[in-house]
């Protein structure tokens, strides 16, 4: 690692423990896996809930969670459709075997109108952050002057499942952190003209540290109404194609 | 000052739980203060803020008109209204349309301004505040405190008893045990709401994007699981581009929270969306369908136009004005009687709620400009509210009495020395054998309730140094002494100080004859015809001798005529430049002797301990705080600090006046951080603080002095 990275990873980490975030920089893979297993295993989590993550997806970390009996359900409408038709039945849906999938998750008899699909999903997505132990997110960009999380999404999940859960894990690839609050900017900014060309997300969500409050008198107390606990998973070269577990 | 506001003063002074509430606030604020601006450059860090405001607001048409643009694009639906009726119309209509049982309301202070929450309640809906401290005030039946800890005016036990009540649990006061409690009852709200309603701290207008800050993590619930939100904004919220919003960052948690950074910052742009159903794109995956976006004038943009309260759009809400005021820290935000409080909400009330709402809170004013100081958006409150009071005085007229005071007697000086000395006899009788009056018949009681006055003198200070209306030795610095009111009627003697101290360090000091009042009186009280008469007055008598420098014991005159001269007499360019010719000369006493004989060797020490108290319009008035102390060790004294060295003593406006009850208790705190140092000599460059802390120490028997600086070195002279 050169050597100005390395010291924005430093600077990185230091800031946001000291906001209160409990950051681990994994060596490997498989340490990144271990690591969360081990934190989901001790802290007795029994649902968790994960958005739209490329780079937990390339440690293949639902799986690994999976194996160890831990029920993790994507949160991100494409990646909750996917996870309930199973390996078998991968690649883009139909409408018509989106309803057959949805009907069969939620127990209804549904229509192929879009909108009325979509109700249910949310619905069933919705319910799923509220019961989780364990909320898992990707933060596609990091900012190392102030220790702080973005997470960028055009839905909603991604912010209830990084509020709603006692614990949210977030993980970052150390490419992604940048020096300065500009520099985050920059990267959020608009990339086309209109949101279908890859407009700014809806959802463009900071996280410093972990939640307070000092709206009781007597102290200020950590986890006002968000997670207990707030980690972050640092990886190096996540991104790019080395193996998982 | 009205009836009503007296008895609320009076109200929250007696009130132990708020007392106790405030005390522990303070405590807190200070020490996160602390850690917050620890190791940042915060002038330059204000300074940003200040640029971004600056820019934002002068060119608020143009972004008003992209903001919208683009918000529309991204699928939001905006709305401007005119006032507070407009707004809580269209968010009621909104609410009916999808009929609405049930909001969540994420902290807008705008959204308390318009009074949103009870106009929904009064419809029938159901509104739940989910900022605990919001909670607790709505739990309460209350208004907030304080523009960010709604609920800083409640004890522990208040608070258990209002969350136990509302949960249904016997709790106690653990706060670990109220927050879990509070935690739940708060989740299911967010889930059964049809509707989450929220401000905004920023608006960006390259995007269209609505930013909510919070702590606690309920502004990320209240604007993601209702399936409608809707955000009020004011105007003054819009910022050009992502990078402004980042300069605001720097410093607000710093100043609400002693946090450096918020720890939920949601930008949100436009409704959320997916587009993994095959059709079309659809609103309304994960988080609200419908996001709408009600900017709100209501005052703001007739305040824009108003350039000398035009910065008063530059405030953040961070609330560190507050945080600052010892007037505050007494009283707490009810009392102020509307949603803005302390000396912003001064400003803020009077635009937004009205002139005639501003007149009350705006004499709870110390004009301390600790809030100046302190501000992150570098707004000069002070000069807002001097300004505010010079409209309320030109359309409403000034009380009889300060006309007769300020116009009738003020303005010319041998009418003033003669009412001081009818008086000085009249008072006589009051007065103690050491000169001091501890009790003051009715109506004059109220004044030596929380000090004792020195008796006025029956000869004042042009009397006393008839020998000195001119400088007589030639090729030394000429030394003008300008005394000021305190120093002619209540301390002459230190007229004689002054002149032998001076003449000491090689400059010839002189007290020219014709000085007046320097209209402080009369300026804070908003009347500027007597003030700009008083200046031409001084300036004249000031100048006629031509001096080098001109030395002053009281920092309150020396900031009138420093920075308010030039001012005053804008209008009048021969008078603005004599103003200005003046303002230069002008010299603390301690900041004169550091000058004339700069590289003095420091005396063996003295083995006496003093502690210093800065005096307001020394240190944020003219900027003088290191001089003061530098002279003192000069001179062998070992300085002692003692905590809170800046903070008002309690004397500053007309406060000590129209409410001595309320000068008393910020007199108290001084009196306790003196007394704190342990050291029984309190030295201070001013002599109303002298006035003030030696009133306030006889009263309370200590043995304590308090000199001024030029007193004690000319003491110190004669004992050798």
């Amino acid at each position: 690692m050169a050597a100005a990275k390395k010291e924005l990873v430093e600077k990185f980490k230091a800031e946001a423990s000291r906001a209160g975030a409990l950051v681990h920089e994994a060596v490997d893979a498989k340490d990144a896996n271990n690591y969360v297993l081990k934190l989901a295993q001790e802290r007795n989590v029994k649902h968790a809930v994960k958005s739209k993550s490329k780079v937990a997806d390339k440690l293949n970390l639902r799986e690994r969670l999976e194996k160890a009996d831990i029920e993790v359900k994507e949160t991100t409408l494409e990646e909750w459709i996917t996870q309930l038709a199973g390996k078998k039945q991968a690649g883009r849906k139909t409408i018509k075997q989106m309803a057959e999938l949805i009907s069969k998750a939620t127990g209804k008899k549904l229509n192929h109108d879009p909108q009325v699909l979509l109700n249910s999903a949310n619905r069933a997505i919705k319910q799923s952050c509220i019961d989780a132990d364990m909320g898992i997110s990707e933060a596609s960009v990091a900012i190392a002057e102030t220790g702080t999380l973005v997470i960028t999404s055009n839905s909603g999940d991604s912010r209830l499942v990084a509020v709603l859960p006692r614990i949210h894990l977030t993980v970052v690839d150390c490419e992604n952190i940048v020096p300065t609050l500009e520099d985050a900017a920059a990267r959020i900014k608009p990339l086309g003209k209109n949101k279908a060309d890859g407009y700014i997300s809806s959802y463009v969500t900071y996280i410093t540290g972990r939640n307070t409050t000092a709206d009781i008198p007597g102290a200020i107390l950590a986890r006002a109404q968000g997670p207990a606990e707030e980690h972050i998973l640092l990886l190096n070269g996540a991104t790019s194609n080395r193996g998982a577990a | 000052m009205s009836r009503a506001m007296t008895k609320r003063v009076h109200k929250a002074l007696a009130d132990e739980n708020l007392q106790t509430a405030l005390t522990r606030l303070m405590g807190l604020i200070k020490f996160a203060r602390q850690i917050a601006f620890t190791g940042i450059d915060f002038e330059s860090l204000s300074k940003e803020i200040r640029r971004v405001k600056e820019k934002s607001i002068a060119s608020l048409p143009q972004l008003v008109e992209q903001f919208k643009s683009k918000a529309t694009e991204a699928g939001a639906i905006v709305y401007e209204a005119e006032d507070a009726e407009d707004a809580n119309n269209y968010v009621l209509k909104l609410s009916q349309k999808h009929d609405v049982k049930h909001i969540v309301k994420s902290k807008s202070m705008l959204g308390e301004e318009i009074e949103l929450r009870e106009h929904l309640e009064q419809a029938g809906i159901k509104v739940t505040e989910t900022d605990i401290g919001e909670w607790i005030v709505q739990l309460a039946g209350e208004r907030p405190a304080h523009i960010v800890g709604p609920a800083v005016h409640k004890t522990i036990e208040q608070v258990a008893e209002l969350i136990s009540k509302a949960t249904g649990q016997e709790l106690g006061t653990d706060p670990q045990a109220l927050l879990d409690a509070a935690r739940s009852a708060l989740r299911q709200t967010y889930i059964d709401a049809d509707m989450g309603i929220s401000g905004a701290n920023i608006a960006i207008a390259e995007t269209g994007t609505l930013t909510i800050v919070t702590n606690e993590g309920n502004g990320c619930m209240a604007t993601t699981l209702p399936p409608v939100h809707v955000a009020v904004v004011g105007y003054e919220k819009i910022v050009s581009s992502w990078e402004d919003a980042a300069a605001i960052f720097r410093l607000l948690s710093r100043c609400t929270a002693g946090m450096k950074m918020p720890v939920y910052i949601s930008h949100i742009t436009g409704p959320s969306l997916t587009d993994a159903i095959p059709g079309s794109i659809l609103h309304g995956a994960g988080g609200p369908g419908e996001v709408h976006i009600v900017l709100v004038d209501n005052g703001r943009l007739q305040m824009r136009e108003a350039a000398e309260f035009r910065e008063a759009l530059y405030c953040i809400k961070c609330g560190t004005c507050l945080n600052v005021c010892p007037v505050f820290a007494s009283l707490a935000g009810q009392t102020y009687g509307h949603i803005y409080q302390g000396g912003i909400g001064t400003v803020l009330t009077a635009f937004l709620h009205g002139m005639d709402n501003a007149e009350d809170i705006a004499s709870l004013c110390l004009s301390c400009m600790a809030c100046k100081e302190a501000c992150p958006a570098g707004i000069d409150i002070p000069r807002m509210i001097t300004k505010l009071r010079a409209s309320l005085a030109e359309e409403k007229g000034l009380p009889w009495m300060s006309k007769v005071a300020y116009r009738g007697i003020l303005k010319y000086p041998q009418r003033l020395d003669s009412t001081v000395k009818a008086g000085s006899y009249l008072l006589q009788p009051f007065a103690d054998k050491d000169s001091m009056i501890r009790r003051l018949p009715y109506p004059l009681n109220s004044l030596t309730q929380a000090i004792s006055l020195p008796a006025p003198t029956h000869q004042p200070i042009r009397d006393r140094l008839k020998n000195h209306w001119t400088p007589k030795e030639v090729g030394k610095p000429k030394v003008a002494f300008y005394s000021g009111c305190i120093a002619a009627y209540a301390y002459p003697e230190i007229g004689e100080d002054v002149i032998n101290v001076i003449k000491e360090y090689g400059a010839e000091p002189y007290y020219p004859i014709g000085q007046a009042c320097c209209g402080a009186p009369a300026f804070f009280a908003g009347d500027f015809d007597t003030a700009l008469s008083l200046a031409k007055t001084n300036i004249a008598a000031l100048e006629e001798m031509s001096p080098d420098y001109i030395v002053t014991v009281c920092p309150g005159c020396a900031t009138v005529i420093q920075r308010e001269y030039p001012e005053l007499t804008t209008s009048e360019p021969e008078w603005n430049q004599r103003a200005r010719a003046i303002s230069d000369k002008i010299r603390d006493f301690s900041q004169l002797v550091l000058e004339l004989e700069p590289s003095a060797e420091k005396k063996p020490s003295r083995n006496r301990k003093i502690t210093y108290h800065d005096p307001c319009h020394l240190k944020r008035g003219i900027g003088i705080s290191n001089e003061p102390r530098k002279l003192l060790e000069r001179e062998g004294f070992e300085l002692v600090e003692m905590a809170d060295a800046d903070a008002c003593c309690g004397f500053g406006g007309h406060i000590v006046l129209d409410y001595p009850k309320l000068s008393a208790a910020i007199l108290k705190r001084k009196l306790k951080n003196i007394e704190a140092t342990g050291v029984d000599t309190v030295v201070t460059n001013c002599l109303p603080c002298v006035l003030q802390l030696r009133g306030g120490l006889d009263k309370i028997h200590t043995k304590t002095k308090v000199i001024h600086s030029a007193e004690l070195l000319s003491k110190c002279r004669e004992a050798t």
